[in-house]
């Protein structure tokens, strides 16, 4: 088949500005793979985690009782909507595991005896089914079985309601209700200090004292069911039997941080791509102009032989398509890396089957389609001006480009300038839409990258406020169930503790107007000096006695504001319920609750003297001692101390982070040398002919790069101070959009992101514009004096 | 030998072959010429004869293949691509067919662009008055017509006081009148400056103006005759 001519004369253009099209294909398809990645991301997360949740019975609403005889599970199966329930029992103790010091703590869950659950799933990844008829046979989690190097085979001591077990690892397995396993008044998976242990429904009723009743219940609700009615009538139907009021799926911690990552990633695929589609547009808009204005008088000629506007237009246009397709292509298979490598990070804190980098092909299609649009709006004008041209004009000689003098007041300044800095200034001056795209493109690169590099600061940032400035405790004991607050004195007495500060934390369900919210309600001593409340600039908010202290997430979701009551009802003990008025709001960056001192709360709540854990400072050479201890102690249902738990939190902020921040690097780099290379090369096209005029009349190869170079280097000292607030701009609205239910990301910087961050564009924009004058090299002394401009 | 007695240019079977093996195109096929100091020599030859090859040679634009080319005491043959670029800035002023002025610079700020970095230049707008363009200094070259702007290219050549002016065909793309002014700033220059002039032209009348005309053929010079008189610009008519 033969090539139309036209077409054939494309094919020997685009070799000829292979680079110019490498530059912009390099730059929309940075903007393309993270498109890929992110949305490809977010919709294989989504739908792993929605067909595990299905396959799995994934439990829509849940609720935890004192003890309810088992004839109740038939009534609350026979409530309306609700399509299968599980009741069971589960309850939390403690594991010695052979050469670990510190105690694990473990979430028992009984199993049915004769089936697999109907919520809630169980399934098995290796080993067997415990034997009904063995009470000592248990299942592990995969997490935990993998971090502590457990096998079927294996044997753990466990404390249980004060009573020490034998159990026998027979299985591993996995289930949707703990895909991020969290341990009880903890924040993080950690799976070295955290288990989920699953056994047989009457060995572990026997264990809890709750023979022939169950203390929790899980739901999966019929299509088309009011969750909020459903949860109503749960709640009417178990009040006599100590409900603690059910909650959906936004209130179970492993559901909530998947729904945070997806949104994250949502909003990361929504934010991050436009930008590169947009600077890939100005840069197609500024090379395609140029080869048009080149092309003039072959335009011109075309036209006389009778070529119609449409094919010139087509044909430019493909210059485009080429570019997108180009840059799609790159895109996808870097975007599909990405999005491989971003799903082997996810493998690990999730633990979700067949979770993988699996993007559908409409993201491929939506990634085409996306980067043509990107060509064909960069594009447009030029093609448009080529179909434009009247034949006549076009085959005439250009108009000369009209220099003009600067305003005067520049014209002074420039008067002590030298020839050639004056041919950049007017140079700038004369074009000063591409110069602004220039600066634009190289701002852009430098914004993203230090907003980039302020994610890990923000990240560090949080822990070491977190878990230096906020909480100074050495260790948390966490206890079973609200215990009478004469434990602390027994706490106190442990091997190595110093000073013992209380806490209450108790599940409240806050109303204010038609708006209610299930949330965390902690009790605090006035003056705290272990566990400090902090808000964002870093004061510290003493809890008050005359009223409730909410962060600023719930005050959100309340609507309310200081000044306002708001109901809270207790869902356990007496339920209690009470209307207090918020007196302070706080910012505090992680999962923030609400606040009260200790006593007012007890006397709100009608319980008095009651804690539910303790925060200790103690000599960190007792903490063996004191952990053999609190094995023995049958209150205690956990220990953490702060420095596990704040290298956990780092670990996992930190996840991926350094290969996300090389990512943003070289995005970022390719962004800057893209555009500085694309502006390089058209001025050197446009001036190709001066440059080799400079030369014949004398100037030496440096001079003549410094007229080249300087125009480049102009416009970086206007793009890098402009980039820097553009960057310090972008980091706090991004920061500000990545928050999510438990995660709030201060903008907090540091000079080195800026410096780094310019050193990195500033290098990109130098080494593609070095690329370009090796160009002076090569210039044509005598060619240039032969031909007319 | 003293300065004075030494010849600007001394050319001793200078060859230039563009391209190698069937291609190869023998542009200058052994040339010998010895150019005098404040001689004005014309250069004529039909088209593709060499004789832009060779101006280029001497203007340091470009390397002869073979044989020597002697700017007073040394060779441009050998001299390092730096000598070369000295060389240019300091002795050589050009002047060509299409002017080549930088189009974002002014006439006075062309003329600048040359003598800010030369040792002892005139003044611009001396340079300039000197073509006759007093009064258009702060004119860009888009709003200059064409022997205008060829003036203002020999202003910029002869402004930093040149060794050697080299002109190629500057009168080709102007008409008579015009191009009469444009040799009388070269004549001029020639004769108030004693710049060492090279003039390449189609047309045999222009040669008259010379000392000397150099007639080329194929790459040779085919024969050098001296002019009895140098007949100012203003009296010829072609
Ligand atoms: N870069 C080059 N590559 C190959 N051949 C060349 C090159 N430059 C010149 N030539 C050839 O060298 C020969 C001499 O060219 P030159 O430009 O010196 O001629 P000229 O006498 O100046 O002609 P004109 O009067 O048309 O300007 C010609 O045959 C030309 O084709
Ligand atoms: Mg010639």
């Amino acid at each position: 088949m033969r090539l139309a001519t036209l077409d054939r004369k494309l094919l020997r253009d685009l070799k000829r500005l292979k680079a110019q099209a490498i530059a912009v294909s390099a730059v929309l398809a940075c903007g393309v793979a993270l498109f890929v990645m992110a949305t490809g991301m977010y919709d294989s997360l989504e739908r792993a985690r929605d067909n595990y949740y299905d396959s799995a019975r994934m439990a829509d609403v849940a609720v935890s009782v004192v003890r309810a005889p088992d004839p109740v599970a038939n009534d609350l199966a026979e409530l309306p909507g609700v399509n299968a329930i599980e009741a069971r029992v589960t309850g939390i103790g403690l594991l010695d595991l052979a050469g670990k010091s510190d105690p694990v703590s473990a979430r028992l869950v009984s199993l049915p005896p004769d089936r697999h659950p109907r919520v809630n799933d169980v399934l098995l990844r290796a080993g067997r089914w415990p034997d009904p008829t063995r009470d000592n046979e248990v299942l592990i989690n995969e997490a935990f079985a993998e971090a502590n190097y457990l096998a079927p085979g294996a044997q753990l001591r466990a404390l249980i309601y004060g009573r020490y077990r034998e159990l026998d690892v027979v299985g591993i397995a996995s289930s949707p209700e703990f895909v991020f396993a969290v341990a009880p008044g903890g924040m993080l998976p950690e799976p070295e200090r955290f288990g989920v242990v699953w056994m047989g429904r009457e060995a572990l009723g026997r264990a809890f004292d709750v023979d022939g009743a169950f203390n929790e219940v899980t739901f999966r609700l019929g299509p088309g069911a009011d969750i909020r009615d459903t949860i109503f009538a749960i709640d009417e139907r178990l009040a006599r039997h100590g409900g603690r009021g059910a909650y959906g799926r936004d209130r179970m911690l492993s559901a909530q941080f998947l729904a945070d990552e997806l949104t994250s990633l949502r909003t990361m695929a929504s934010i991050l791509p436009p930008i590169f589609l947009l600077v890939a547009v100005f840069l197609l808009n500024v090379s395609l102009s140029r080869l048009v204005a080149t092309e003039r008088s072959n335009i011109g000629l075309l036209k006389s032989f009778g070529y119609g506007n449409l094919s010139i237009a087509l044909h430019y246009m493909k210059f485009a398509i080429v570019f997108a397709l180009l840059g799609a292509a790159i895109g996808v298979l870097v975007g599909r890396y990405l999005g491989g490598y971003m799903a082997s990070i996810y493998q690990k804190v999730y633990r979700i089957p067949e979770l993988a980098f699996d993007a559908k092909i409409n993201v491929y299609l939506w990634a085409v389609v996306v980067s043509l649009i990107a060509a064909l709006l960069g594009a447009a004008q030029a093609v448009l001006r080529a179909a434009r041209l009247p034949p006549a004009a076009a085959l005439a000689p250009p108009a000369p480009v009209g220099f003009s003098r600067l305003g005067q007041g520049i014209e002074n300044a420039a008067r002590n300038l030298d020839g050639k800095s004056r041919m950049v200034a007017r140079r700038i001056a004369r074009f000063p839409r591409r110069s602004a795209t220039t600066v634009v493109g190289v701002m852009l690169a430098l914004a993203l990258l230090i907003t980039s590099q302020h994610f890990p600061i923000s990240m560090n940032h949080i822990v070491d406020v977190t878990f230096g400035v906020a909480q100074r405790m050495d260790a948390t004991l966490t206890f079973a169930e609200t215990a009478d607050d004469k434990i602390l004195a027994e706490v106190g007495r442990l091997p190595g503790v110093f000073s013992v500060e209380p806490l209450r934390a108790t599940e409240v369900i806050f109303t204010a107007g038609s708006r209610t919210r299930r949330d965390t309600l902690m009790g605090l001593t006035e003056g705290a000096y272990l566990y400090r409340l902090l808000d964002q600039n870093m004061d510290a908010v003493d809890v008050r006695a005359d009223g409730i202290t909410l962060s600023q997430n719930v005050a959100n979701k309340l609507g309310v504001k200081i000044g306002d009551t708001v109901s809270v009802q207790a869902t356990d003990g007496h339920r209690a319920h009470a209307e207090m008025t918020v007196v302070a709001v706080v910012k505090p960056y992680l999962a923030g609750a609400a606040y009260m001192q200790l006593g007012a709360l007890s006397r709100a709540l009608r319980e008095p003297g009651r804690v539910s854990a303790a925060y200790v400072l103690m000599d960190s050479r007792e903490r063996d001692a004191l952990n053999r201890e609190v094995k023995e102690l049958p209150m205690i249902a956990g220990v953490s101390f702060l420095s596990n738990a704040s290298a956990s939190m780092r670990k996992m902020l930190n996840e991926g982070s350094g290969f996300f921040s090389y990512m943003f690097v070289v995005f970022s780099c390719l962004m800057a040398a893209g555009v500085a290379y694309s502006a390089a090369r058209v001025t050197f096209a446009e001036q190709e002919r001066d440059l080799a005029t400079l030369r014949v009349l004398g100037f030496s190869r440096r001079e003549v790069s410094y007229v080249l170079l300087a125009e480049i280097g102009a416009l970086l000292i206007v793009a890098l101070p402009a980039g820097a607030i553009l960057g310090a701009l972008l980091s706090r609205w991004l920061m500000a959009q990545f928050q999510t239910e438990l995660f709030t990301f201060p903008y907090i910087t540091e000079s080195s992101a800026y410096g780094r961050s310019a050193l990195f564009v500033a290098a990109a924009v130098v080494g593609a514009a070095l690329a370009v004058r090796r160009g002076v090299d090569r210039l044509d002394l005598v060619g240039v004096l032969k031909s007319r401009e | 030998m003293s300065r004075e007695e030494l010849p600007v240019f001394r050319l001793v079977d200078l060859r230039k072959i563009y391209g190698q093996g069937e291609a190869a195109v023998h542009a200058l096929r052994g040339v010998d010429l010895t150019v005098a100091e404040g001689e004005l020599l014309v250069l004529l030859g039909p088209s593709g004869s060499g004789k832009s090859t060779l101006l280029n040679v001497l203007g340091g634009l470009d390397r002869p293949s073979s044989g020597s080319c002697f700017f007073r005491e040394s060779d441009l043959a050998n001299a390092a691509d730096a000598e070369v670029t000295q060389y240019r800035r300091r002795h050589v002023g050009f002047v060509f067919q299409f002017y080549n002025l930088i189009a974002s610079l002014t006439a006075q700020e062309n003329v600048e662009l040359v003598t800010e970095v030369s040792t002892e230049p005139m003044p611009a707008s001396e340079a300039l008055e000197l073509v006759g363009l007093g009064k258009r200094l702060h004119h860009f070259p888009a709003q200059l017509s064409g022997g205008e702007q060829q003036r203002v290219a020999i202003a910029r050549a002869i402004a930093k006081r040149p060794t050697v002016l080299l002109c190629d065909e500057p009168t080709g793309a102007l008409d008579v009148a015009t191009g009469v002014h444009v040799l009388e700033a070269i004549v001029t220059a020639n004769n108030k400056l004693g710049t060492t002039t090279l003039l390449i032209t189609h047309n045999a009348d222009i040669a008259r103006i010379g000392d000397r005309v150099v007639r080329f053929a194929d790459g040779h010079i085919r024969s050098i005759e001296a002019n009895e008189r140098r007949i100012p610009p203003s009296e010829l008519h072609w």
